[in-house]
């Protein structure tokens, strides 16, 4: 079910993208120079500077109305040179910082005016676009639903076919000359009444509802300790569709365990701050966003003084998501590196989407992440069953298995079962 | 041949009591209550239809309801900014150094969790000794303090440092004494730190004193060749040891490192070359090494002394007084033939002397002179700095402070409350002192008596070197931040004399940087990775004696006279697990084993057989211990083969009072038996017994379980060997199996792990169980659980004894024989380490209804806790006893209250094994862990498995490397290699369950010579 509120999701989307394209289009026929001042700010300036705060450089609003261009061109070109040159002005704003501004020699006289125009200018207004979130559907709530429509439908259909019966019946005796006495109808109570007495009913209606509490108990047992859809609120609304879907950020890059360890480790803190020291997602009003500012209290972090305060440290407690049992071993970087060409066979993946997709599904797409995969040991089982890791012709280390090897060397398929991938004691101990 | 030889676990089997055979015929060690169920009362009991389904009901509802709580929400913590070395889930290692010794310090997320052996050490990479496996225990002991104290008060640093600077300048302006009163300080830095403070406070002297002592060899030497020094002993190139009680396999100097030596030369690879070494030990009490001897003869306390004299006179052809052994023929007889034996290796041999007596180790000094030892096996130009104590300063500091000389003392890693020789002479002549300072990590008896207890760190957490050896320094570094408010005893004593560099961080690297890197050329960084630095070793030389021996003769004589009266010699000695105590409460080492004795949780009287029953006692019965100077104890009694007659031991190290949860009150203090004669300390002193009513079962891994005489130990002589070096393995006879799988052939594609052990290797000294402890997180059960048989090692170590007919030397084969033996003082020992045997043919396995024990198709036997729901129907199927049931969850249950039961304890867990939980079987599994991690390094690094990749923890610890692991599918690995060796055999092996552990015949290098010697 969850794929419907996918497919929702991504079609409420992207009509929210048309229409901020559309709007955009306005705007970009207004003000040329603006959008190219923006797209040059964020490749060339954005990691050191802000429009209405200082950074590792000033903000540039203020500056730039300040400034004149005159100075501000050369300054921005080379101004090393500047400084060098005895220029007032630039020493006076070499002042700043203890560290150096970089050169942009590369940049003519038009984009910085572009540049200085958008900083004037500031970010365009962004309308308010508070859409209907997609909720999700309780999985099981769709098949309950289902399974008590047709036991209605059922009954449904046999009262009509009941009915039926019965007009042919009359009409084959009418046909026949039997006169028939009409029936009185009956008062609904004595009818209920009169139903209940009826044997077949009452066979019936135990019968469906056998059916109906064996299947919940059934699927209530079976689903016992599996948390498939397993989405709990967690401290930081970190979202993975933003970091990992729209600005592409390597899962590696945050994730830096999976390649190496058994844990695939949740990041620490500092691999935040790389990116969010510069990009604080600040509101219209110049408030950092409070998701981020929780990155600077649990650091102790001041982002005006760009200090950090020990004393002020205090951990973030995450809430796992992904629960192994105690006694069951897991290993990511034996499935993530070892195993990856098999498990991207097995799985489907495309090859651009990285390997982790295969277990923890579409995290691109994930607003807050959540359990993709059951993680039963049936599901691990029946991955080692299938998965085909015949693709480790030429490993050195699977040459010395000779056996599974010769196999391999003839193409047949093998798979992870068969080399005691299905053995208690490879995951248990 | 196959011997028939018989060999017995215990004096139990051995004389079949009633109790043994009544117990050998219960599958279980405690009854089951199944007569009580099927007794008439039981079968009477009426459970009405009704009540039977009302408990039905109850049961139902309450077990859904107890299945109904919901998941647990499991937090995810990850580190603020992570350490760049450090990645979860990816230990890391880092040097250290334990006792002198360097290791291997394995830490998860930050905590030390294993120790190993340092594999840059060189020829100083011995293995680990037990207490080096089970120190990482002690970082997480909660019985330390979490604050430093002042006046029993807890306080500040910055409180202490005025009021101990106050006091020092207070005893300063006095006038009177300072004295740091120390174990044997063998760091430089350390050295270094208490120069400094003398250089402030000029009335400072260090006092080092050794609980256990050996100022007599330091003493001796000093006196005989001008050398105050413990020489280097080099067993690996004597071709024949004499030892008179010196445990050197144990407890003597440097018990891992002369096991090394020792094994060198007595191991398969060595016995392939058709070479081994020959061992004599003259002993009272049997030690460790008297049960690795080839040939081990009991003499009494009072015989030490004139047997080596007897020795020195075959030997030199002098005519020395009191050369005789009037009331022991066999040790008269033995001591021609060493001596004999001594002259014809010259050079080549080496004699050894336990004894602390200035005298008796001049004597041996003599002898080692006359055997031409020196600049061979023993090396005098690159002495061993392990011990340096002086028994007569710590005397004269007692002296001292009951003069009232003494203004200030400091206590730094030494307890003499506990240790001291009378400590009552002591507390009393400490209370005379104003100003008393403890640098322990805890209130011990010792600290309670101190104004300031100023905390000191574990050393893995603290900065350090040590100098164990001329020319061979190592460096201690921390592998974890304090866990508590602690300061390292070097930096307060650099606070206290203002010193220039107070950080002792700063210190060690100075010195270092300034005294030892340059000569080696190495830089900090390097030091920090490698952990030591050697030097070229001088040129060992050779030295002569030309004292005249007379006065020590003299001397060695009134000893042993003063020995040898009517009352029962007493030998007081350390043991394997408990040392000198000071680990006291370090509950792996509670429960290891004693190796001899296989006693836990407790020290004992031992006597021989014949002694007891003279003396009219039974096994366990409690007996009044009253030494010569009017100490008195009452121990359990333990019957010990071997013992000498007229002699009893007593293991030191116990009875400590404020130690810990773990240790307090655990047997009784033998330190005051000890005394101070002739400028040294004694353990031998006499005692009178008599019996103190009642009886107290010992906690024993001992006789547990019995093999029903069958043939599990195989053993030959070297001749034999050398003859047929598949003598005595039975392999000429191999008895015809039958096959209940002919059809279903386990198939082993890729690895088939299997061991191989080496019996001639191994010593039997128990590092291997606390390193399996350790890795596997096996629970410690206490001493009530070890009684009820309820031990969870996964490995153990069998002792078997086995003793030759006293007249005709040839080995007892029959039983009756044996029931008509009167003199079981001579027994010979073989050590067996029994662990799960993982069979191709697993009788386990096909017991299982639930298939929670399975085959592997790398050759292990699986064990998935998960499924087992403790039918221990696998236990009972399995011929070598060695799985083992979950009776408790022993990590968080009260009644266990031994370590485990708190979250900082826990910290010691190894991340990769389970911790198992009440009602699941476990047993050794081959360190799965450590395979699967060494499959998946190769995996990840493409290339193929090495031999050596994959190291079991027993066999890492393992200083004998009596223990081979590997990959029997590859025929170069060195498993394979051993396997094929003629020595080995299987246990067991004619019942076809086709064990993956192959053992290598015993080989003694005796000849008829030396077994007429016993007669």
């Amino acid at each position: 079910m969850r794929n419907i509120s996918f497919v929702f999701r991504k079609v409420w989307k992207s009509a929210l993208v048309v229409a901020a394209l559309s709007f955009l289009n306005v705007a970009v026929t207004q003000a040329q120079d603006v959008v190219e001042g923006k797209t040059l700010f964020n490749a060339k300036c954005k990691s050191c500077h802000a429009l209405d705060h200082d950074l590792t450089g000033p903000a540039l609003t203020p500056k730039v109305n300040e400034l004149d261009e005159s100075f501000l061109i050369p300054w921005i070109k080379n101004n090393v040179a500047l400084i060098a040159s005895g220029n007032k002005q630039a020493i006076e704003a070499s002042k700043f910082s203890a560290s150096e501004m970089k050169t942009f020699p590369e940049l003519s006289d038009d984009q910085i005016k572009s540049i200085i125009a958008y900083a004037k200018v500031g970010e365009p207004k962004k309308t308010e676009v508070a859409g209907p979130v997609a909720k999700d559907e309780g999985a099981s709530g769709l098949s309950i639903a289902g399974v008590i429509g047709s036991i209605i439908l059922a009954i449904v259909v046999l009262v009509v076919l009941g009915r039926s019966v019965k007009v042919l019946e009359r009409l084959i005796l009418e046909k026949q000359g039997i006169d028939i006495t009409e029936e009185e109808t009956v008062p609904l109570s004595v009818g209920v009444r009169k139903l209940f007495k009826n044997k077949k009913f009452v066979f019936f209606f135990i019968l469906c509802l056998v059916i109906t509490l064996g299947s919940f108990g059934w699927m209530g047992m079976w689903d016992t300790g599996v948390h498939t859809g397993y989405q709990p609120v967690q401290p930081i609304k970190f979202s993975h569709e933003l970091h990992a879907g729209i600005n592409q950020i390597d899962c590696q890059y945050c994730h830096t365990g999976a390649f190496k360890s058994k844990n695939s480790t949740i990041p620490s803190l500092n691999v935040c701050m790389n990116c969010h020291k510069n990009v604080q997602a600040r509101t219209e009003d110049g408030q950092i966003s409070p998701e981020i500012q929780k990155i600077y209290n649990a650091l102790g972090y001041d982002p005006d003084k760009q200090t950090y305060d020990k004393t002020k440290e205090k951990p973030i407690e995450w809430v796992r998501v992904h629960n192994l049992p105690d006694f069951a071993y897991f290993n990511h970087s034996q499935h993530v590196v070892v195993g990856e060409a098999a498990i991207r066979k097995e799985k489907g993946l495309k090859p651009t989407d990285p390997v982790c997709f295969a277990c923890h599904g579409p995290v691109n797409t994930m607003e807050e992440i959540y359990q993709y995969s059951p993680l039963t040991m049936k599901w691990c089982i029946n991955c080692h069953k299938d998965a085909d890791v015949s693709g480790k012709k030429n490993d050195a280390f699977y040459a010395n298995i000779i056996a599974a090897h010769e196999k391999i060397k003839k193409g047949e398929k093998i798979t992870p079962a068969m080399l005691g991938g299905l053995e208690c004691g490879k995951c248990h101990y | 041949m196959e011997s028939n030889k018989k060999y017995w676990k215990g004096l139990e089997e051995l004389k079949n009591t009633p109790d043994f055979v009544e117990n050998n015929k219960n599958e279980f060690a405690e009854p089951l209550p199944i007569e009580d169920v099927l007794s008439e009362a039981g079968l009477s009991t009426v459970t009405p239809r009704r009540d039977f389904l009302k408990a039905l009901g109850f049961g139902l509802g309450a077990v859904t309801l107890a299945a109904c709580q919901k998941t647990p929400v499991h937090k995810s913590i990850p580190y603020l900014v992570r350490p760049e070395e450090v990645v979860p889930g990816i230990p890391n290692y880092y040097v250290s150094t334990f006792k002198g010794n360097s290791v291997l310090v394995k830490t998860v997320v930050g905590r030390p969790i294993k120790i190993e052996a340092n594999p840059n050490a060189g020829q100083f990479n011995n293995g680990t000794d037990a207490q080096a496996q089970a120190s990482v225990l002690d970082l997480y002991d909660v019985s330390k303090l979490k604050t430093p104290l002042l006046k029993k008060q807890e306080t500040t640093w910055s409180e202490l440092d005025a009021f101990v600077k106050g006091e020092l300048n207070k005893a300063q302006a006095s006038g009177k004494k300072i004295r740091i009163v120390s174990s044997s300080l063998n760091s430089p830095s350390a050295k270094a730190v208490i120069a400094d403070f003398t250089a402030k406070y000029p009335t400072t002297k260090n006092v080092q004193y050794d609980a256990v002592s050996y100022t007599g060899i330091i003493k001796a030497n000093e006196n005989s060749f001008g050398k105050a020094v413990l020489p280097k002993y080099n067993f690996d190139k004597a071709d024949l040891i004499v030892s008179f009680a010196a445990d050197f396999l144990g407890t003597w100097i440097s018990g891992e490192e002369f096991t090394a030596q020792y094994t060198a030369n007595r191991n398969y690879k060595s016995l392939e070359k058709g070479k081994m070494s020959r061992h004599f030990q003259f002993e009272t009490g049997m030690s460790l090494t008297g049960t690795n001897a080839d040939t081990r003869v009991p003499i009494k306390l009072s015989e030490e002394g004139p047997a080596l004299i007897t020795l020195y006179n075959a030997i030199t052809g002098g005519n020395l007084a009191g050369g005789a052994l009037p009331n022991n023929a066999t040790a008269d007889k033995a001591l021609k033939l060493v001596a004999k034996e001594l002259l014809q290796n010259k050079g080549k041999a080496v004699v050894v002397a336990g004894s602390n007596d200035v005298s008796t180790q001049i004597l041996v000094n003599a002898i080692n002179v006359a055997i031409g030892s020196y600049g061979t096996t023993i090396d005098l130009d690159n002495p061993c700095k392990r011990y340096e104590g002086n028994d007569a300063e710590f005397a004269e500091l007692i002296n001292e402070m009951n003069r009232g000389e003494v203004a200030a003392v400091f206590f730094l890693n030494s307890n003499p409350a506990y240790d001291a020789v009378n400590p009552k002479a002591f507390t009393d002549a400490l209370a005379k002192v104003p100003f008393k300072v403890s640098f322990a990590d805890r209130v011990d008896e010792t600290s309670d008596l101190c104004e300031v207890v100023a905390i000191t760190p574990n050393y893995l957490e603290a900065w350090g070197d040590a100098n164990s050896y001329e020319g061979y320094y190592s460096i201690v570094q921390p592998t974890i931040n304090p866990v508590f408010n602690s300061r390292q005893a070097e930096q307060s004593l650099l606070i206290w004399s203002d010193a220039a560099v107070q950080d002792y961080y700063q210190y060690v690297r100075n010195n270092w940087e300034k005294s030892i890197l340059p000569a080696a050329g190495k830089t900090w960084n390097e030091l920090l990775q490698t952990g030591v630095v050697t030097t070229a070793p001088k040129t060992a030389g050779a030295y002569g004696f030309s004292l005249a021996l007379d006065a020590v003769v003299a001397s060695i004589m009134a000893s042993s006279k003063a020995l040898d009266n009517n009352d029962i010699q007493l030998h007081i000695y350390e043991n394997i697990p408990m040392r000198d105590g000071k680990s006291a409460n370090n509950a792996f080492l509670q429960e290891l084993p004693d190796p001899v004795s296989k006693v836990t949780w407790d020290n004992f009287i031992a006597v021989a057989p014949k002694q007891a029953e003279k003396l009219g006692y039974k096994e366990f019965d409690l007996v009044s211990v009253k030494g010569a100077n009017g100490y008195e104890v009452i121990l359990p009694l333990l019957i010990q083969p071997g013992q000498a007659m007229g002699t009893a031991s007593i293991a030191l190290g116990y009875g400590r009072t404020k130690v810990g949860k773990a240790g307090d009150n655990v047997g009784k203090n033998a330190f005051p038996f000890v005394s101070f004669a002739n400028g040294t300390l004694k353990y031998a002193t006499t005692a009178k017994l008599s019996a103190a009513g009642g009886r107290e079962e010992l906690a024993q891994t001992q006789t547990h379980y019995s093999f029903e005489g069958r043939n599990i130990i195989r053993e030959t002589t070297l001749k034999d060997y050398l003859k047929d070096p598949a003598s005595g393995s039975g392999n000429h006879h191999k008895h015809k199996v039958y096959d209940l799988w002919t059809t279903d052939k386990y198939e082993k594609l890729g690895n088939d792990w299997v061991m191989a052990i080496d019996l001639n290797a191994c010593t039997g000294c128990g590092s291997c169980i606390v390193a399996c402890n350790v890795e596997n997180n096996i629970p410690v059960v206490g001493k009530d659980e070890v009684r009820r048989r309820r031990e969870m090692h996964w490995l153990r170590i069998d002792r078997y004894y086995s003793f030759n007919d006293e007249k005709t030397g040839e080995d007892v084969t029959e039983e009756k024989e044996i029931a008509h033996m009167s003199n079981l003082d001579n027994v010979s020992v073989v050590h067996q380490p029994m662990l799960c045997q993982h069979c191709d043919h697993a009788p386990c396995e096909t017991v299982c209804p639930v298939l929670a024990t399975v085959h592997s198709s790398d050759g292990l036997n699986h064990m998935a806790y998960n499924r087992c729901v403790g039918t221990r129907y696998c236990a009972n199927n399995c011929p070598y006893k060695v799985r083992r049931f979950n009776w408790f969850n022993y990590w968080n249950d009260s009644r266990f209250d031994n370590y485990l039961n708190n979250e900082f304890t826990q910290l010691v867990l190894n991340p990769d094994v389970t911790t198992r939980s009440r009602g699941v079987m476990e047993k050794c599994s081959m360190c799965i862990q450590r395979i699967q991690a060494g499959k998946l390094t190769a995996k990840m690094e493409k290339r193929a498995l090495k031999d050596g990749d994959i190291k079991m923890a027993c066999q890492q610890a393992c200083s004998a490397g009596a223990i081979i692991f590997g990959d029997k599918n590859d025929p170069n690995s060195e498993v394979s290699k051993a396997l094929r060796s003629e020595r080995i055999y299987y246990v067991l092996e004619e019942i076809n369950v086709q064990p993956g552990v192959g053992y290598m015949t015993k080989v003694r290098n005796i000849d008829s010579e030396t077994k007429k010697a016993h007669a």
